[in-house]
């Protein structure tokens, strides 16, 4: 087990090292200055670029980068746009993210869950097809049209909720976007829950238990559930890294200051802040491969045979 | 499954705790800006929203009143020497958000800094602005900050000394680069902190900071009851939403969660015909100034062909700006044949723009196709070539206005010219602006805002040093002129350096150097409970100290 745990992780280290090798070539090759402010003159700019080390070879820019890296400094740690430090800010905006993002994983797993259990329960039945229409259309829709759509009748029609976010009422300013990135959720877990539970109310044993006089509630919740349920874990932890991700259109329209938000500024800003594009850059890149491997070594514990693949390969 | 259930709540009420619901909404506006705040600043701050945001919370020397006319501030009064070198501040008694008094070392301690620290508007402290004794050196880092021409005596006196006598200069001190920050607060903090949240901004004006984060799409701000001038004061919250859609920006107002909108010439049309939303409607005019910016740069693509004065005059005499004001602008934008915009620094004599003779250069300047069409053919001779073709470029992520723009530009040349071919590149503003100042291009369509009420915000930008990172034209009597206007003896002749400005403008606009194009209005929708937000063509565009919401 200890092997397999320390292959995984080098591996993730090593993938980690190549995606941050990827990503800081291409900023350095994509067009855009990052003083492009029309107030600065050449000279500025070009001194402002000597500061940086900008004049370098970009495999010296790398290995400089890297090493204040080590350090636990994204580059020199400040925004080359405005000028404050990256750190902090970027926390922040994680906080706001992974708020609304816990929101949304609750809501949408119950739900998801909940859908899941009519639909197994109902299979072949009216109930069980509307259910996989919902799942479906959750995986069609993207997130931030349904934004749009719960923005136009929930905020604009009905004033339920504020049209922005307001991060002084924060509860009501969230519902909206909650409830939009929790629609994959919902699909996912639904369709998840009602394959898991299905084959598992066809096996052997739940056919035992039925034999034994076992049924309704106290079936499903002590015989299926239980069983069905633990592998959906394996569902939710990388849903949970999509949703910090993945919410960046959302973030954009709704006015909701989070990383996603954070990302589309610092590309499609005024300038392309270097620093910033690469930290959140690393940031995700690293939740991933983070989810990713706690999933491997999951799967490891939960199915050994896993592991045991890992090793004949 | 209890205790799942258990964790789900627990958890939710963590995430809540904190969030206190508030309703009120008497005393609150809601204003829209349509892009991010760059920083609260003043040394990296950029745009207009963040100077506007800055000024809400920090007050200068002196202000501007509701006709932009230039009133004291923090300055109670303030002296000029014979020479107009030295200028003497006196300070009113103001305090702090924190308590502490307002004094002449918080000026001196942000001047210094400033010209060590900016890397964007130094130059406002230096040679071709406010001439601040010393300034150039303390920004090239030749000599210490320490030896920057400004002064305190003592708590309530600030002195200013400057290398040349600058007529505008008390106007310059609206401008957010010339406000104080609190020395012993600054050096409290992180370095590199400043102005990043709530608790490591300080201010002295009518609102304080109560929610904020760099690139925030929420500013929140409270009344300053420590204000010195509190009693104008009648907002208690001021808050900001950051809008990059004018579409969700109409449907936002139209549902009351704005009180100020700003929208895109294609809506005012639908919004005139609207009875109720056409009665919120406002043109505010500013003082920025679009313009056709031609490369003369013989290095670039196309053989350096806009280096010939007569194709650039044939250009700019073959575009009919009143059609691109009305049928494709069609916010309230006035059409432009000066080099400075139309309502823009009033002359303190006579009280008149500067631009207000629209005709002064009809001959170089005007729509006048059989005159653009003897131009074109005196090019295509001295050039001995028929065919011009000239690429455009624009920033096509800043709203379809300007899409619109270059499509009619194009349509209207190459109807007007025969032989002249344009092609359009629309591109992101961040490679649009890495074009300009690797001078690789033919045409750009771009604007300028004034940073402070004088034209010379505009002519220095077409000195042969200020021209490096656009047109590369070079005129030794132009830039003589502006020198003259700026440093030289002109500079504290108010009459004749009025005079002489229009015989740089008259070599500017002879060559053609630019195609002015119109000066930008705005059309904002803005509630009819709203009342007394004061708009500025320079500086700060919206000041909210007597706004009211009843």
């Amino acid at each position: 087990m200890t092997k397999y745990i320390a292959k995984r992780l080098i591996m993730s280290i090593l993938t980690l090292f190549a995606i941050i090798f990827v990503l800081f070539v291409l900023i350095r090759i994509m067009p855009g200055n990052p003083f492009p402010v029309e107030r600065m003159s050449a000279e500025m700019i070009l001194q402002k670029r000597l500061e940086l080390g900008l004049d370098k070879p970009i495999l010296v820019q790398f290995a400089d980068y890297m090493s204040m890296l080590m350090h636990g400094s994204f580059g020199n740690g400040t925004s080359l746009y405005n000028g404050a430090p990256i750190k902090p800010i970027m926390l922040k905006c994680l906080e706001n993210s992974f708020k609304i993002g816990v929101l949304s994983i609750l809501f949408g797993t119950l739900v998801g869950l909940v859908i899941g259990i009519v639909a197994a329960l109902n299979r072949g039945k009216f109930l069980d097809g509307l259910c996989t229409i919902i799942s479906i259309l959750g995986v069609c829709i993207p997130s931030y049209v349904f934004m749009i759509f719960l923005q136009y009748f929930f905020s604009y029609k009905i004033p339920l909720f504020p049209y922005f976010f307001d991060p002084s009422k924060f509860l009501s300013s969230a519902v909206m976007p909650a409830l939009s990135l929790s629609l994959f959720a919902i699909s996912t877990v639904a369709r998840f829950t009602r394959n898991e539970m299905v084959e598992v109310i066809n096996s052997d044993y739940v056919k035992l238990a039925e034999a034994k006089g076992l049924y309704g509630f106290q079936l499903i919740r002590r015989h299926v559930l239980r069983n069905a349920l633990i592998p959906i874990v394996t569902v939710i932890a990388p849903l949970v890294v999509d949703l910090l991700t993945g919410a960046m259109v959302i973030e954009k329209i709704y006015g909701i200051n989070g990383v996603g938000k954070l990302m589309v500024d610092a590309i499609a800003g005024q300038g392309v802040d270097y620093n910033y594009v690469l930290a959140l850059g690393i940031v995700f890149s690293s939740l991933y491969i983070g989810v990713m491997l706690l999933l491997d070594i999951l799967y490891g514990i939960i199915d050994p045979r896993i592991r045991l693949a890992a090793k004949d390969g | 499954m209890k205790k799942v259930l258990m964790m789900a709540l627990l958890l939710l009420a963590a995430l809540m705790s904190g969030c206190g619901e508030e309703s009120s909404n008497s005393g609150k506006l809601n204003v829209m800006l349509q892009s991010n705040v760059v920083s609260l600043d003043s040394a990296q701050a950029t745009d207009s929203a963040s100077f506007e945001v800055i000024a809400d919370c920090i007050d200068g020397l002196m202000q501007l009143d509701a006709d932009g006319k230039v009133i004291p501030a923090l300055a109670q009064s303030y002296e000029v020497s014979e020479d107009g070198k030295i200028y003497t501040f006196h300070l009113r008694d103001a305090k702090w958000a924190n308590g502490d008094a307002v004094t002449a070392n918080d000026f001196v301690f942000s001047w210094r800094r400033h010209c060590e620290e900016s890397t964007k508007y130094a130059y406002i402290m230096g040679s071709t602005v406010a001439c601040v004794k010393n300034a150039d050196a303390v920004i090239k880092k030749e000599i210490a900050p320490e030896q920057l021409g400004v002064s305190a005596p003592d708590a309530k006196t600030f002195v200013v000394e400057l290398d040349a006598p600058v007529s505008f200069f008390p106007s310059l001190m609206c401008f957010p680069a010339f406000y104080p920050i609190n020395e012993k607060f600054y050096n409290g903090l992180e370095k590199n902190t400043y102005g990043t949240s709530p608790e490591t901004f300080l201010s002295n004006g009518a609102f304080m900071l109560t929610e904020y984060l760099p690139g925030a799409a929420n500013i929140q701000l409270a009344k300053n009851n420590n204000y010195w001038d509190a009693s104008r004061v009648s907002l208690e919250n001021l808050q900001y939403q950051v809008v990059s859609s004018s579409d969700n920006a109409l449907t936002a107002f139209k549902n009351g969660t704005l009180n100020l909108a700003v929208i895109s010439g294609n809506q005012v049309e639908n919004v005139k015909n609207d009875a109720e939303l056409s009665k919120d409607l406002h043109t505010i005019p500013t003082g920025i100034l679009n313009y056709l910016s031609f490369n003369q740069d013989a290095k670039n693509n196309h053989g350096g062909a806009l280096a010939n004065v007569n194709l650039r005059l044939a250009i700019s005499n073959a575009i009919d700006r009143e059609s691109l004001v009305d049928n494709y602008v069609t916010n309230g934008s006035q059409a432009t044949y000066t080099a400075i915009p139309i309502r823009f620094a009033a002359n303190a004599l006579t009280g008149e723009y500067f631009a207000s003779d629209q005709k002064q250069f009809a001959d170089v300047v005007s729509f006048d196709v059989d005159k653009a069409r003897t131009f074109l053919e005196t090019a295509k001779s001295e050039l001995s070539r028929d065919n011009f073709n000239l690429e455009m470029i624009y920033a096509n992520d800043s709203g379809d206005t300007v899409v619109r723009v270059a499509q009619a530009i194009k349509s209207q040349v190459e109807e007007n010219l025969p032989g002249v071919t344009m092609n359009l590149q629309p591109m992101p503003k961040a490679e649009y602006l890495d074009r300009i100042t690797s001078n690789s291009y033919d045409i750009a369509i771009t604007n300028w805002a004034p940073d402070y009420d004088d034209p010379m915000t505009f002519f220095t930008l077409w000195t042969t040093e200020g021209c490096e990172i656009a047109e590369h034209w070079s005129n030794a009597d132009y830039d003589k002129i502006i020198a003259n206007c700026t440093t030289g003896e002109l500079a504290a002749k108010y009459n004749a350096r009025w005079i002489a400005m229009y015989d740089a403008e008259k070599i500017l606009l002879d060559n053609a150097v630019i195609a002015p194009l119109y000066t930008n209005a705005i059309a904002d929708l803005i509630s009819s409970n709203v009342s007394g937000i004061e708009f500025h063509s320079v500086a700060i565009e919206r000041v909210y100290k007597s706004a009211k919401v009843q």
